[in-house]
């Protein structure tokens, strides 16, 4: 349908003529870009566009027009038009009248510099990040301190959708997961055990594991997955919608509005989703134990019960609420440093997620080496 | 008479369950003009606008381009949305330059400077082409809309509220450009709007939307010539008044 653009370059007896052919439009100019650079020195000023036999033309193909004249007679020379075409005078006048510059993309620093220069300000990123995350969770405890003086304040709706939406419906994953978990203890056991004879170790291979790390931890990381991730979209979608302003102008406090119910909800259901996982991991490792060396589940629990005292169970548990506080105040602060664009939101959600995983195998770290210590 | 129709809407219905937004709305848009589409908030004027583009299918009724229609083509169309909808994760030049990229084989260097041209059409200057979407204001954003949606030379251009949320200053502004682009271009404008003087200043013809239908659709003068009801209190309620006022004379 669109004839193909082309044009002619003659020397007339008075000046230069570039005569166009057929449609000149954004679809059809690609090919003719190198042409018309070879013919741009030929230019000069004075010289005369013939549009007597062009077809259509758009901003882009004058645009082009315009450009070739430019570059050749400099920024000021008229183009003189033979022939009558109102399309081209009206497109030719306005791409000469809002011509610019091409503004200069802004570039980094090149090479090793600019390596540095990045390890430099993801250095400062990671410091800044450090003082802000503890900062908020400062703030946080200041609020949660005030909310709790003041019971009346507690938004408890919101709490207990939190803890249904982000605990309760975490429980079937959560006990899977570890159950599944439960199991692969107990096989190793039963493997590297059994070829010492001492197989009926795995029992306590299982059991101290489970209570003492896999329960907590297998909670932690899911919830840091789940919930995390959940609880940073959710404000920060918020975020982006000027919901947040809208609360502040309102005068209800997003930090009490929003941060404490999600701290107090995950702080109740954290420790019973650890609870859930523990029973899990341990019937986990009955079956195991059941089918693979004969240890029926009787025998298991009252070998339990016999030699792993209840302070494993204890040390498991006390991880729970101070992986929760740290989830909860992760998520909620990345929701909250949401900026203004999808970007921001994406980077964020990641953040939150990464940090929180993070922070849970660090604090376990530091746990066990807590309890190493004090020899519980 | 044969007139010059780029937009053939016929016996247009749109249903969502019970509610009817259009009950048989007839609407023609010659070549080349600004036409304002009016009407009380819910009367489906984005609707329409949407339906004419593609991006909603119409329950009933018929859409046609006879211009396009009779060369055998699809128009090409540009559309701006209310809040601009330009792609946050690109700067704002790279935003104009993504429909060159995505339909057209020119060059990079020469994609953006056609992308540079438009911005520089649609009234921004050259600071603001390699910042973000969210790093700019509303009007700069609905003006970086207006050059993406000029990217590939369109014949019908879509303009949704372009004037919502602007100061007077920089809707007179956006007005001014919308119309010198309209007629240097020669494009063909579909407006909807609710800013009395934007059709009071750019408008050739506007429609006015009202149950469903095309309650009034001509020149300003002669809407207001035989107005009654809704299309009477709209135009000659306070700020119609006053707006005819300004375009009279200003």
């Amino acid at each position: 349908m669109a004839a193909t653009a082309a044009f002619e370059f003659r020397d007339d007896a008075e000046a230069p003529v570039l005569a166009l052919r057929g449609d000149w439009t954004v679809d059809t100019i690609a090919a003719l870009e190198a042409d018309l650079r070879d013919i741009t020195e030929r230019l000069k000023p004075g010289s005369v566009v013939d549009v007597a036999e062009l077809g259509r033309i758009d901003v882009a193909g004058a645009y082009l027009v315009d450009r070739t004249f430019r570059d050749s007679a400099g920024d000021k020379a008229r183009i003189a038009i033979r022939g009558k075409h109102d399309t081209a005078m009206q497109l030719l006048a306005a791409a000469r009248k809002s011509a610019v510059a091409p503004a200069s993309k802004p570039h980094g620093e090149p090479g090793l510099m600019g390596f540095f220069d990045r390890v430099g300000r993801v250095m400062g990123d990671i410091g800044e990040e450090i003082i802000a995350t503890v900062g908020f969770f400062g703030e946080t405890l200041v609020v949660l301190g005030r909310v709790l003086v003041n019971p009346k304040r507690l938004r408890w709706t919101s709490i207990v959708h939190i803890m249904e939406t982000a605990g309760l419906n975490a429980l079937p994953i959560v006990a899977l997961l570890s159950f599944f978990i439960g199991m692969v203890v107990a096989y190793l056991g039963a493997r590297i055990l059994g070829d010492f004879g001492a197989s009926v170790f795995t029992v306590e291979l299982v059991v101290f594991s489970v209570l003492r790390e896999f329960g907590v931890v297998i909670t932690a990381v899911l919830l840091a997955g789940r919930t995390n991730s959940a609880f940073t979209a959710e404000i920060g979608a918020m975020k982006m919608r000027q919901e947040i302003d809208a609360m502040r102008v309102i005068g209800i406090d997003p930090m009490e509005a929003l941060v404490v119910p999600r701290v107090l909800a995950m702080l109740i259901m954290t420790p019973i989703l650890t609870f859930g996982a523990m029973m899990a991991g341990m019937f986990g490792g009955v079956m195991v134990a059941w089918a693979e060396l004969g240890i029926s589940p009787a025998m298991f629990f009252a070998r339990v019960s016999e030699v792993v005292p209840a302070q494993h169970f204890w040390v498991g548990m006390s991880k729970a609420p101070a992986f929760a506080l740290v989830l909860a105040i992760i998520g909620c602060r990345q929701g909250l440093a949401v900026g203004g664009d999808v970007g921001s939101l994406g980077q964020r959600v990641t953040s939150s997620v990464v940090q929180a995983i993070f922070m849970v195998i660090l604090l376990d770290a530091g746990f066990a080496l807590w309890f190493l210590e004090l020899d519980i | 008479m044969s007139e010059d129709i780029a937009i053939r809407v016929r016996g247009l219905v749109t249903r969502f369950g019970k509610q009817t937004v259009h009950n048989g709305l007839d609407l023609d848009v010659r070549r080349g003009e600004i036409l304002g589409v009016v009407g009380p908030s819910g009367c489906g004027k984005s609707v329409l606008l949407r339906e004419i583009v593609g991006l909603d299918p119409p329950t009933a009724g018929e859409i046609a381009f006879p211009n396009a229609d009779a060369e055998g083509r699809t128009p090409s169309m540009g559309v701006m949305f209310q809040d601009g909808a330009l792609f946050s994760t690109l700067t704002v030049l790279e935003n104009v330059e993504a429909p060159l990229r995505e339909h057209t084989h020119i060059s990079a260097d020469l994609r953006s400077e056609i992308a540079s041209l438009k911005l520089s059409m649609a009234g921004l200057d050259a600071e603001s082409h390699h910042k973000r979407p969210s790093q700019i204001s509303g009007g700069m954003r609905k003006r970086a809309a207006v050059a993406r949606a000029l990217a590939l030379d369109p014949e019908l251009l879509f303009l949704d509220e372009p004037t919502a949320g602007l100061d007077p200053i920089s809707a007179e502004k956006f007005d001014r450009m919308t119309e010198e682009l309209a007629r240097s271009l020669g494009l063909t404008v579909f407006l909807v709007t609710h800013d009395l003087d934007t059709l009071h200043a750019i408008c050739d013809r506007v429609a006015v939307l009202y149950k469903g239908k095309v309650a009034a659709l001509g020149t300003i003068p002669e809407i207001t010539a035989d107005a009654d009801g809704w299309v009477k209190d709209y135009f000659s309620g306070p700020r119609g008044r006053a707006a005819g006022r300004g375009a009279a004379g200003g």
